[in-house]
Parts: structure tokens; sequence; C-alpha cells
């Protein structure tokens, strides 16, 4: 029989029933966004309403952007021979409503007068399509067709947060007590009091009614920052410092481009700037882990590809009025093809294939034209075959893919020694800082969700993994209640980017797909790549016209001009 | 937007994609958990050997062969069974590759998918293992070994059930010697030879060859032969150990007569030798409860005729492992087809002993079977003596004396088994360097098989 349990063994349970405990909570904090974010966002419901002037047939405007046309996927079909397939697009925008004419054959007219590009309408304009005319109707002078509005019903984001900090708290102990001294707790706390204060800065200073997106993402973030932590007290303080930095980057991206004509000005700019972030990684770049892609400015190493990712889905999004038409992608071609060639050049092909995927992700929504994605990928099929041929060494990184047993050695060794410590973390894992894959090379940021699984368990390590696919799917649920095609495209570009890095990076790992050694979004260690992250999920937040409801509110308090924004949220 | 949604549905299959992803990682990583956590190298394991709270490991009388006891693992009392065990039952460290110990470690220390490696002892239920060899019988065939180096594989062929499994050179779990890496005494002490080597099976191969001919010659019992100790058969000479005189079928497995079984390898050809030799766990690796053996091998792709005549009775390149060997007797004693050989009793869940073999097929014929197993018993009774082997059980067998080059003493083997049907022991035994077969193997399978028949009976009693 054991004698009265020790000290150390009391302790060990404790860190055992603490990470039991962990993924429950995570689980809860997980939920109770997704279900705030799904409950509490607009009822698809007329805007205004538009009245057929010849058989009084009342077409509700449901959309910031609304197509007016014959064809079957218009916003607002009009099923008459003389309008065009697409004709025009009626938008909503801070100081009203505008239509524009998408090159139609009839023309568009507001009370009898042909537009010119983008034309302000009021209520009780004529806008004539064709034969066909319409009137712009309030959506309570229209009978039957306002519906109030629901109540909303949000999950407080300062429980959500609570429970985040709950989490962020029970990691601490437990690398506490794993590790004997407080070195993790020190971070945990700091990172708990930079939440409180982002959230009180987003609630006071930007009136921001919601905050289940940037829960979640410090939810990931906070994980991250723990098993750096847990085994290298400096990566954690680097971290700290770029969620830091993520998160001014994360307002300055939400204010830039609240004003999507702002966003078109300067476009041109920024696909150049994207274009230089790249090239001076080749300029002035240090050659680390095989890939040229780092700069390091005196203590500092940044990865200039990662900031590129932002510029790069703001230059692929920013197309304005004309969506429903296929205006020519070739700028954004030629960018999205030297930014390729670029990165394959400074042999980062994990970013090279990123960047890829989202050129095809962005020119499909933006075109909607099968022939260029499918163009697209042959012409990147070649590429690489023609690469393979001249550098035949390339195939042979990859080589391990799919047998690494047979190599775990060499090639195969880091997906190997992942896949035993993974399975020896179960689904709760053995502890922070217990773990052995945190000897690997690149462990706390390539194989760091193969370091998850053994360290915190597997359960945590897929919860992560579903956050960064809901972030996907979320961006998806907003696309038709973003305040233009921009935000909706860019959205679903950037939950679609970190998806496919996500991917790239836990398949790798476990030799589902080839290790290429991209980040995981928000977890792995890399301060350009944290930062960046928090820049791509300000695309994701945009979407959500909430974002800017209250402060359009205000400015429409101040100026005491008739718009329609009856759906504002008011708190 | 309507159609900006609509355009988004390749991301959304994108992202399904990857739960999917996720989903078949997780279903992967369930069933292969055990797999994976059970490498050797795993530091959680190897760092503290993995084995302080580990289950025990019984013989199948339910003798404690190792056990965990404040931290520490403590081995059987007796030395003797302490090193004869070694190869079966494994060591502090993971030196021993196909032991149970090494295989089954994260099982023995209470590894399950739900809580990894990583919770705390007190929480952990570690298993144990009932093995179905016999502590006496392991002891038996180490004594009758001794300084040799060689193995020993008797197992049930009615069950499986695996009574005897020895290698030596071997040492002591208990007390490592220091010397191990130096000493040529311990030279390959960490390899089971029962499973991972694989030797030039000489005489013993006759039965290959003797089945093959029964499968696809008529009425080749039949056919006499004047030994004269040398014979030319594929362009050079074949020489035997001895003029063996006028001789039938019967007679020259007898007498192992090479010129016979020569003649007949070059008469059926590469073809239907390979066949043979492939059904009979040959160019197979054998796999059971875990254990990984070493393939035999039997390739004469490249042979000249005399090579192929040569490979008929187990030399050429003709390699074997004394497992495969034991597996093809009791194939010959269960009418044609084998019982896998299983070492797990109980204990381990999730390996089903049975299905984890790769199960061999027929071996060959019933007719064929019997008429190699009435073989084996007239050789024992008019040419061994039922003497060399025991006096209570009625054993079958051949010898073998293969030749493994200038200036080295020939490998010593024997395979056979019972016809007794309360104790049916299938066998192989091999000593490196015996010499000969009768002289050096015969009376190791014989002590083995007098103790394996007390243990056996022992039980039914």
């Amino acid at each position: 029989m054991k004698a009265l349990l020790s000290f150390g063994d009391i302790n060990e349970l404790i860190s055992f029933g603490i990470r039991i405990i962990e993924p429950l909570i995570a689980l809860l904090i997980v939920s109770l966004s997704f279900i705030s974010l799904r409950e509490s966002r607009r009822e698809e419901q007329a805007l205004i309403v538009l009245e057929n002037k010849k058989d009084g047939i009342s077409y509700p405007v449901l959309y910031w952007e609304n197509s007016i046309g014959r064809s079957r996927s218009s916003d607002i079909r009009i099923n008459d021979p003389t309008v065009s397939r697409d004709h025009a697009v009626l938008l909503r925008r801070s100081e009203g409503w505008f239509v524009t004419d998408t090159g139609s054959k009839a023309g568009v007219f507001v009370n009898g007068n042909k537009t010119e590009g983008r034309c302000p309408v009021a209520v009780g304009d004529v806008i004539t399509c064709g034969a066909t005319s319409l009137i712009l109707r309030r959506t309570a002078d229209v009978e039957g067709k306002h519906t109030p509005v629901k109540e909303r019903k949000y999950i407080p984001s300062p429980l959500i947060l609570s429970f985040v900090t709950l989490y962020m708290s029970l990691l601490a102990v437990q690398a506490a007590i794993n590790m004997e001294n407080m070195t993790a707790v020190y971070p945990a706390v700091l990172f708990i009091a930079l939440m409180w204060v982002f959230y009180t800065v987003s609630r006071a200073v930007f009136k921001r009614p919601n905050f289940e997106l940037e829960a979640l993402a410090l939810l990931l973030s906070g994980t991250g920052i723990m098993m750096a932590a847990a085994h290298n007290e400096k990566q954690a303080y680097i971290q700290l410092a770029a969620v830091l930095l993520g998160i001014i980057i994360y307002y300055f991206m939400i204010w830039f481009i609240e004003i999507p004509d702002r966003v078109m000005k300067w476009h041109i700019a920024i696909s150049v700037f994207a274009l230089m972030l790249l090239a001076s990684s080749i300029v002035f770049g240090s050659v680390q882990n095989g890939a040229k892609n780092w700069i390091v400015l005196g203590p500092l190493s940044v990865q200039p590809s990662e900031f590129a990712k932002i510029a790069y889905i703001f230059v692929g999004a920013s197309t304005l009025d004309v969506l429903q038409t296929k205006k020519s992608l070739t700028e954004f071609i030629a960018v999205s093809a030297i930014s390729v060639g670029l990165l394959i050049f400074m042999s980062d092909f994990g970013t090279a294939v990123i960047f890829f995927v989202t050129f095809l992700i962005i020119a499909f929504m933006r075109s909607g034209d099968v022939k260029t994605v499918a163009l697209a990928i042959t012409a990147a099929v070649l590429g690489a075959l023609m690469m393979l041929n001249i550098k035949p060494y390339i195939a042979d990184r990859f080589s391990a893919w799919g047998h690494v047993w047979e190599f775990a050695d060499d090639k195969g060794y880091q997906q190997v020694n992942s896949l035993v410590y993974s399975a020896s973390g179960g689904v709760f894992g053995v502890g922070l800082s217990k773990g052995c894959l945190q000897y690997l090379f690149a462990s706390e940021n390539d194989l760091v969700f193969g370091l998850m699984c053994e360290e915190i368990g597997c359960a945590m390590a897929l919860l992560t993994a579903v956050v960064i696919g809901g972030f996907m799917l979320y961006a998806r649920g907003v696309t038709t209640r973003s305040r233009s095609a921009f935000y909706s495209i860019a959205a679903c570009s950037a939950a679609g980017l970190l998806v496919f890095q996500a991917a790239l990076n836990i398949f790798g790992v476990v030799d589902i797909l080839p290790l290429t050694g991209v980040t995981l979004p928000f977890v792995s260690y890399g301060g350009s790549s944290m930062a960046a992250c928090w820049g791509l999920l300000a695309f994701i937040k945009a979407a959500d016209e909430r974002t800017y409801s209250f402060r359009q509110a205000k400015i429409k308090k101040r100026k005491r001009k008739v718009t329609y924004h009856d759906d504002y949220v008011e708190i | 937007m309507r159609k900006t949604r609509a355009r988004s549905f390749p991301v959304l299959m994108m992202t399904l994609a990857f739960f999917a992803g996720l989903v078949y990682f997780i279903v992967n990583l369930t069933v292969h958990s055990a797999e994976w956590s059970s490498i050797p190298w795993n530091a959680h394991l190897s760092d503290k050997s993995g084995l302080e709270n580990a289950g025990m490991i019984l013989d199948r009388n339910g003798i404690v062969l190792a056990r965990s006891e404040d931290g520490k693992r403590i081995y059987n009392d007796d030395e003797d069974i302490r090193k004869a065990c070694l190869h079966v039952v494994g060591d502090d460290g993971v030196n021993i590759a196909t032991a149970i110990q090494t295989l089954y470690r994260s099982e023995l220390s209470g590894y399950n998918f739900i809580w990894g490696l990583g919770s705390p002892d007190m929480v952990n239920e570690s298993k144990d293992i009932t093995l179905t060899i016999d502590s006496s019988v392991q002891k038996a065939a180490y004594q009758a070994l001794g300084d040799r180096r060689g193995a020993v594989v008797v197992y049930n062929y009615k069950t499986g059930e695996v009574i005897c499994m020895v290698s030596t050179p071997t040492y002591d779990p208990a007390e490592k010697p220091d010397d191990i890496e130096t000493n040529d005494q311990y030279e390959g002490a960490y390899i089971n030879r029962a499973v991972s080597a694989s030797y030039p099976p000489g005489s013993t191969f006759k039965l290959v060859t003797a089945a093959a001919a029964l499968e696809n010659i008529e009425g080749v019992e039949k056919r006499e032969y004047d030994c004269t100790g040398t014979d030319m058969v594929g362009g050079k000479e074949i020489i035997c150990y001895e003029a063996s005189g006028h001789i039938d079928f019967q007679e020259a497995l007898m007498y192992s007569c090479n010129s016979y079984f020569a003649r007949l390898a070059f008469e059926l050809g590469k073809d239907r030798m390979t066949d043979q030799a492939e059904k009979m766990g040959f160019n197979t690796a054998i796999k059971f409860d875990g254990i990984e053996t070493i393939k035999s091998t039997y390739d004469v792709s490249k042979a000249t005729d005399n090579e192929l005549a040569w490979s008929g009775v187990g030399q050429y390149t003709v390699l074997e492992s004394p497992v495969n060997m034991a597996i093809r007797s009791a194939a010959i004693a269960n009418g044609g087809t084998p019982v896998m050989p299983k070492l797990i009793k109980s204990g381990v869940s999730g390996v089903s002993t049975g299905n984890d073999s790769t199960a061999a097929g027929q071996m060959m014929s019933e007719g064929t079977a019997d008429k190699l197993k009435n073989m084996m018993d007239y050789t024992v009774l008019n040419y061994y003596g039922k003497s060399s082997f025991s006096d209570s059980l009625d054993v079958c067998a051949k010898t073998g004396t293969a030749e493994v080059g200038e200036g080295q003493s020939a490998h010593a083997w024997v395979t056979g088994f019972t016809k007794d049907e309360d104790c049916p022991l299938a066998f192989s035994v091999i000593v490196e360097n015996g010499d000969s077969g009768f002289r050096a193997a015969v009376p190791v399978a014989a002590q083995v098989l007098e103790a394996a028949e007390d243990a056996v009976s022992n039980r039914i009693s």
C-alpha cells in the first residue's frame, strides 16, 4: 500500500485535473463565441424597397450592394427583356444610396436623366432600367415589407473574456506546477491584462458592440504564448509584443478599410507596397531554414512575406461597384504572378502555395470565372513541373511525404516524432513543458500542432484548428451582410488563407500533406506571423457591418442628415 | 451580394476538406496511438525505462517473470529463468526489439489513447500480460544449449501457444553485464535468434523439396536410386555425406541423401520449387503478436542448374529462421495447414492473437502432409532411434547439418513434432556450429521435449 500522498503527488494530481478542465473551458469559449456571432447577426430584411411603377410589385432591397438585372443570380431580378442581364448596382454608402450602371445596353436613368458613373438616389426617386421603372421607397412606407427588428441575442463579451481569463490562469498554474517556477506565470498575467485593456478600448473608445472574434483570436494567441512560455521565456515576451503589435495593426486596418472609396484610391500604392515587401526579402534578406525570407534589423528578424499577405488580400479584394461585371483581372494576376515568383525565388514554397490559393479564392470570387481559375491552376501545375525538371532537388525535400516511417531518421524525422509524441499526449496531454517534442528543431512553430497534442492534448489542439475553420464559416456567413462586396471577398479570402495555412501546417506535421514549414495562425511562435494574423482578422471583422455601425450612427446624429440607417444596433 | 456568397462556395468546400482532414487525423491517431507511442525511442518511456509502474509479465502457469516495485523492474528469482526468458520478456531498456516489454511497453505501463502517457501514476491502470511460455521449459532449453549459440522454438500446433522460445547467447536482465558491448561472449545477445536470425536450413529443407515432389510428381514415392555418395546434377557435382546405396523416396529422406533431393529439385525446376517454398513461409515476413520476424528467403532466380540442385538440399543461398521451420513442421503435423504461433495468452486487449498474425494458408495437401509425417516417423524409428528423443512421446523429426563455409563447423538443426494428441508440439532447434544435427541439436530437442511434456501434462492433470 502506498503511504500518504506526497506533496509532489498532489501537485501532479492538480496539474492532471487542470489538463482535463482546460479543453472543456476552451470548448465553452468557442461555443459561446460562435453562438453569439450567429445569433446576433442581422436578419435578412429589407433596408429599402423598390416598387415597380408599372405593376406595383415591390422588390425588397436586402443588401448594401445589390445587383439589378435579368440574370437569375441578380439580387433584384427583373423579368423584362429590355433589362440587361447585369444592368446596374444599387449601393448603400454612409452618405446614402447610389445607383451605378454596370455596362447595360439600355442605360440607367434616375428621374429621367441618364446616369454617368455613380449617381445618388433618394426616397421617391425613379430608377429606370430599360422599360422598367422602379420607385425607391422606405421599407416602413410599404405595407407588409416592414418586419420589426428582432432582439439580438448577445452573449456578454465580458463573460466570454472571463472564461478566457480562467483558461489562461489554469494554463499558468499548470505551467508553474510542472516547471516548479514562475517564469511562465508572468507572460500569462501580462497577457490577461492586455486582453482586458484591449476589450475596454474596443468597447469604450471604438464603441464596437461585439468582441467574439477577438476573444477567439485571443484564445489562440494566449495558447501560443503559453506554449512558448513553457519552453522559452524570451519567446513568450516576443509573442506578447507581437500580439500587441497585431492588435494595433488590427485597429489600423479596420479604420483604414472603413471607407471603400479610400480603399480604391490606395490600392495601386498598396500593390507596389506588397511587391516591395516581398522584394525586400530578396535584396536585404538572409537565409534561415532554407528559405530566404527573413530580414534582420538589429535584434529583430522580420518576415516581410507575412505582412505582404495583408497587402495582397487588400489589393485583390479592392474592386468596387463593378463586382457584377467581369472586370479584367489583369492587374491582379500580374501582382499575383510576381508575388508567387518572388516567393519561389526565395525558396519559400509554403508561402508561395498560400499566395496561389488566395489568388484562386479572390479571382473566383471577383469574376466567377471558372476559366480564369482553371487556366491559373494549369499554369501553376506546368510551372511546378518545369521547376522540378530544372531543380529536381526540390522534390527531394518532399520525398518523405506519405511514408515518413521509412525515413524516420532523416526526411521524415520531424513528422515521425510529431506522431509519436502526439500519441503520447493522449486527449489531455502530458502537461506544459513536460513534452519531448520541444527539443526538436522548429517545434515551437512548424511542429507546434504536434507540440500542442503532446503537452496540452489533442482535444485542445483540435479545438484551435476548429476555431480557424470557424473563422471561415463565419466569414462566409456574413458575405451578404457586409457593407460591400469588397469586405465579403476580403473576409473570405483572409479566412480562406488562414484555413489553408493551418491545413498546410497541421497536415504537414501529421504527414497528410508534405511538410512545408509554414506557421499555424495565431499559435506558432513567430512575431511577424502573429502580427500578420491579427491584420488578416481585421478583414473578417470588417465584413461584419456592425463593426462600423455605431460610429456611423454617431455621425448620423451629428450631421442630422436623412439617410436610411434603420438597422443600427442600439446599445 | 448573393453572387458573392455563391462564389464563396469553393472556400466552404476547402474548409470542409480541412475538417475532414482533421477527422482523418484523429481516426488515424486513435487507431495507431498505442503503436506509435510504444516506439522504442519514445523519450517518455526510455528516459526512465517507462516500466517503473508497469504491470507484470507472467508465464502460462502464473509464475511472475517480471514485475515492478517501488519504481524498479524486478525479474524472476531464478537466474537461469531470467536468462532463458530474456529474449521473450525483454530488459529495462529497449535492447531486444522483439521482446514483449519493448513491443507492449505502453500497454504494460497502462497506456490508453485518452490519457496518453501523461497521467499520474496513481491514476494509471497498468496491465499484466500472461504469456504462453512455460518458464521451466525455458530453463531446460537454456540449460540444454549451455554455452553454445542457438535457438529453440516449441509450440503447440493445435492451439498455437508457444511453450518455449529461447535464444543464446543471453544475459541476466537483473544484472546486465558491463562488458556486453565488448565481450565476444555476448556478441548478438540482443537478438532473439528464434525470430530475428536466419540460417541455411541444410537437410531440413529436404522436407520442402519432398513436399514439392509429392505435390507435383506422380508416383515419386516409388522412385528408386543408387547412391554412390556423389552424382552429377546440372553439370556439376553433388556430394552426399555418405553413400546410401539402393534407396527409395522414404529412405532417401531417412539417410538424407543429397543427390536424390538435388535431382528432384533440378527436375521440379525453379518455378515449382519457389512456389512450394513460398507456400511454406519463405519470402514473406511472418508476424505474430506484433513480433515481426525476419524473412526466410528462397531465391533461385539467378541460380545455375547445379545451384538449383543444391538449393533443394537447403544450401546455395537459402536462409530460414527457426520459427519458420517450426511453423512448417507444424503444418505437416496438422494436415498441411499450420496454426500460427502466439506468445500472449491474455492481458492485451485489442491484440487478438489470431487476427494479428499473418495467417499462413495451406502449405501442402493433407495427403502430402500425411506422407511426410509417416516418412519423418519412419526416420526417427529406423534411423535416429526413438530413444534419441523420448521414450514416452512419439516424435517425428528431420535433422540438418548446414555447411556455412570453410573453416567453420556446420550449423546443427533438427525440426519435427510429436504425434501425441494430448501433447501436440512442433519444434525446431538450431545449434550454431554444432557440427552435426543428430549429435548437437537432437539432444537439445530431446531435453526440451521432455520438459515440455512434463509441463503440458502437468497442466492437464
